[in-house]
């Protein structure tokens, strides 16, 4: 008993001072946790660039176990030209193999990986806004308006591929499978799309051209606003004005220039990647060959004929610098990697064919000069305003056509359409062209009994929601909570 | 001996067992394997869906496609007893515009359904085009309204006026007055036709054989003088066609081969504009062209001409 007082001081002593939460959660001293990261300015910084990274994704010969690392915008071309009329896969061997004829699985690899990597990029810009305090003051508003874009690129390209999807706009705790796993309604993503977009806008300038700026987020709104549910065409004719006005962009003279010439006065918003460097480097310049492989396929985004037969009616000085037309297929010739010479017969694609440095370009110039005209179009089937007509006739002119005599009284849907497809084929827009247009059902079940694609039906004009993820989700009343898509 | 004994009993036990079989139905012994037995209840039933799209060329022409989920029957109700049970059914609706009730009933291979009906809505989207005529308020001088003569005639248009309508273009009171095209005897035409004779041209597109109105303004001087048998006047046309030469266009005129020809002999007065709309129904190419002249022997004006469709 003698000790009782001792016991007694001790156990006052424990009751005095309190434990902190950080007593029974400590930071860890060995390994960096987001809480201990996020420090200064710079840090900031380093979160906002990560969510680049996320886009740029691993070069599938850095890393070609599929399940470690996302492909990022690499494995895009196999979603969006495949699944139009421009292009398709040289064999039809494996699931790359299945997007050009309509046969996409619910566990289709590539598929997965784009969602993936798509919400990797909303996952990374939802935790930096976490932490947008910690930046200087003055940049607070810039890097979160950074990462709002970044956020509502991957949305826009998600719900125009998926439909409904699941709207994740914070950072998510373990256990909360509601909000990562409940699809939402179409018109409620655009809606989130349009606020990130906007306040990008209000926030961003014109100082770089491999991230965000405001005339990408412009842009990107523009073709927001001529895609969701309910158009505003009015919207974006100003927002098109606005970059045209702002005459910090112009049109290449030289068609190759763009694609050659890398950040040039054309590109305003473009995904960078390094020649030579595994870690910084692409995959889809060697995919697209072919005839003489550089990839590690059969070759992807092989040309078809009737956008050959629109290249040789529209295409201008266009089709030399757009495809190449080998004994027995054509191939893309717009991201040839550094050192390919076609000058030579055969030709060569230099050393680094397999670590391409060739940028993907997210939104360029010419782009938004057609989507000008398609503003003024306003959903009409035809216009004669002089400003339309003026801003497809930059992009004719620049492909060598004349300014006077191939001048058309009066612009028609079906001619800004073709004009998009040659002026942006292998670029990724046909196939969302199509759709904003609302004609890609008409065409495309043309396209597939042509080349007797017989899988092809109007609910393939939604991918499946990845397999995995509706098997992740919680069984609510014996069904999962994430649904798939009809027809799947 | 024993081996035979043997013998004789496995034949027995042989015998009896072929004739065992015989009794013994199958069924009795199989029966646990039926396949209700333990088989699940199917709690994923089908849920109906459809869109539809109009064809490109015949908006009366729908292509339905089924969004139903767990579904593999098809039962489509179109209405007036039209049926199908095809999944993605093509229908036209013969009675044109209007809004039809479109059922859609699925079933699974329990012949459990669901049905969903939808309002589906036949339109013609088609929109005319409204051309837009340059320079159509006069405030600029007639480069925009001219073309070549290959008789030697003046190419210009008009002359460019001070004294023109006060309203502007978008209909307005300008407070003042705003500028116009003018003509007076010198440039006037037809039977006064002379190398000096004016006629403002212009060629515009606009929706093949779809009903139009030309508006425009015009006012006349009322000075005494000698006028032409008929009255001093100004003339509006609607020309079939786009021209190179003047001379051409003029000829199609004076043998009254324009789609709609308008006299206005309205005499009151400089800047007392009388406001016209004539109709006309553009040709099968949508290529027309806007022809203006006058015959007088006083000043006369013309401003804020437009064309636009019926909707």
């Amino acid at each position: 008993m003698k000790h009782i007082k001792y016991l007694i001081i001790m156990l006052t002593a424990c009751s005095i001072s309190s434990c902190s939460d950080e007593f029974l959660n400590p930071l860890p001293d060995s390994v960096i946790v987001e809480d201990t990261f996020f420090k200064t300015d710079a840090d900031v910084l380093t979160g906002i660039i990560g969510i680049y990274d996320a886009l740029q994704g691993v070069n599938s010969n850095t890393e070609s176990n599929i399940t470690r690392s996302n492909r990022g915008v690499q494995f895009e071309h196999l979603l969006t030209e495949h699944r139009s009329d421009n292009t398709r896969n040289q064999t039809l061997e494996g699931s790359k193999a299945d997007f050009h004829r309509y046969l996409v699985n619910p566990d289709n690899v590539e598929s997965e990986d784009y969602y993936q990597s798509m919400y990797s990029v909303i996952f990374r810009a939802n935790n930096i806004l976490d932490f947008i305090e910690v930046a200087n003051e003055e940049n607070q508003a810039k890097y979160a308006g950074e990462a709002k874009f970044l956020r509502a690129y991957a949305y826009f390209n998600l719900v125009r591929l998926f439909g409904d999807i699941p709207l994740v706009t914070t950072v998510i705790n373990p256990g909360d499978d509601e909000s990562l796993y409940t699809r939402v309604a179409v018109v409620q993503i655009y809606e989130q799309i349009v606020g990130d977009l906007q306040e990008a806008v209000n926030t961003l300038d014109n100082a770089y051209k491999s991230r965000a700026s405001k005339a990408a987020a412009q842009g990107l709104l523009a073709k927001v606003y001529l895609t969701q549910p309910t158009r505003n065409y009015t919207g974006a004719a100003q927002l098109c004005q606005d970059i045209i006005s702002s005459a910090a962009f112009d049109l290449e003279n030289n068609f190759r220039d763009v694609f050659y010439s890398e950040l040039n006065d054309e590109i305003i918003f473009a995904i960078q990647y390094q020649t030579g460097n595994a870690l910084e480097s692409q995959s889809f310049s060697a995919e697209f060959t072919s005839t003489i492989r550089q990839g590690s396929d059969d070759g992807q985004n092989i040309v078809n004929d009737n956008l050959i037969a629109d290249f040789n009616i529209y295409g201008g000085n266009r089709t030399s610098e757009s495809y190449y037309e080998f004994p027995t297929r054509s191939e893309v010739i717009k991201f040839l990697p550094d050192g390919s010479n076609f000058s030579v017969t055969p030709p060569t694609y230099g050393d680094n064919a397999r670590n391409a440095g060739n940028d993907y370009i997210a939104l360029r110039y010419a782009d938004v000069l057609l989507m000008h005209a398609e503003a003024i179009l306003a959903g009409g089937t035809e216009t004669t305003n002089s400003a339309a007509i003026d801003s497809y006739m930059k992009v004719r002119v620049r492909a060598g056509f004349d300014a006077l005599a191939d001048r058309p009284s009066i612009l028609t849907r079906d001619l800004l359409l073709v004009e998009r497809r040659v002026e942006l084929a292998f670029e990724n827009q046909r196939f969302y062209d199509l759709l904003r247009f609302g004609v890609a059902d008409a065409i495309l079940s043309a396209h597939a009994a042509d080349l007797g694609y017989l899988d092809y039906n109007t609910r393939k004009l939604l991918l499946p929601i990845p397999a995995r993820e509706i098997n992740l989700s919680p069984l609510v009343n014996g069904q999962r909570l994430l649904t798939q898509n009809p027809g799947y | 001996m024993k081996r035979s004994i043997l013998k004789q009993n496995l034949l027995k036990f042989i015998f009896i067992g072929l004739a065992f079989g015989t009794f013994v139905s199958c069924s009795e012994y199989f029966e646990f394997e039926l396949p209700e037995a333990n088989s699940k209840v199917d709690t994923v039933l089908p849920s109906a869906a459809f869109s539809y799209i109009p064809d490109a060329d015949d908006y009366r022409k729908i292509k339905f496609s089924d969004l139903s989920t767990e579904s593999t029957k098809y039962l489509w109700d179109f209405g007036g007893g039209a049926t199908s049970t095809d999944r993605d059914p093509i229908f036209t609706f013969v009675n044109g515009e209007g809004t039809y009730p479109v059922s859609l009933t699925v079933s699974d291979d329990n012949n459990v359904s669901d049905t969903v009906i939808i309002e589906v809505v036949v339109e013609d989207l088609f929109v005319p085009i409204t051309p837009v005529i340059i320079n159509g308020d006069m405030e600029n001088s007639s480069n925009d309204w001219r073309i070549d003569f290959s008789n030697g005639w003046d190419r210009n248009g008009f002359e460019s006026s001070s004294d023109g309508s006060w309203l502007k273009y978008d209909g307005t009171d300008n407070g003042s007055k705003t500028r116009g095209a003018k003509w007076n005897r010198n440039r006037s035409a037809a039977e006064w036709a002379n190398p000096n004779t004016r006629h403002a041209y212009q060629s515009i597109v606009v929706s093949p054989n779809w009903e139009y109105t030309l508006e425009f303004e015009y006012a006349i001087k009322d000075d005494i003088a000698t006028d032409p048998i008929g009255g001093r006047r100004i003339v509006a046309e609607i020309l079939d066609g786009h021209f190179t030469d003047g001379a051409d266009a003029y000829a199609q005129s004076a043998v009254g081969g324009a789609l709609v020809t308008y006299l206005g002999t309205e005499v009151k007065g400089q800047t007392t504009f009388t406001k016209v709309e004539v109709k006309f129904t553009s040709n099968a190419s949508g290529e027309v062209a806007i022809w203006l002249w006058a015959v007088t022997p006083v000043d006369c004006y013309i401003d804020n001409v437009k064309v636009y469709p019926e909707l």
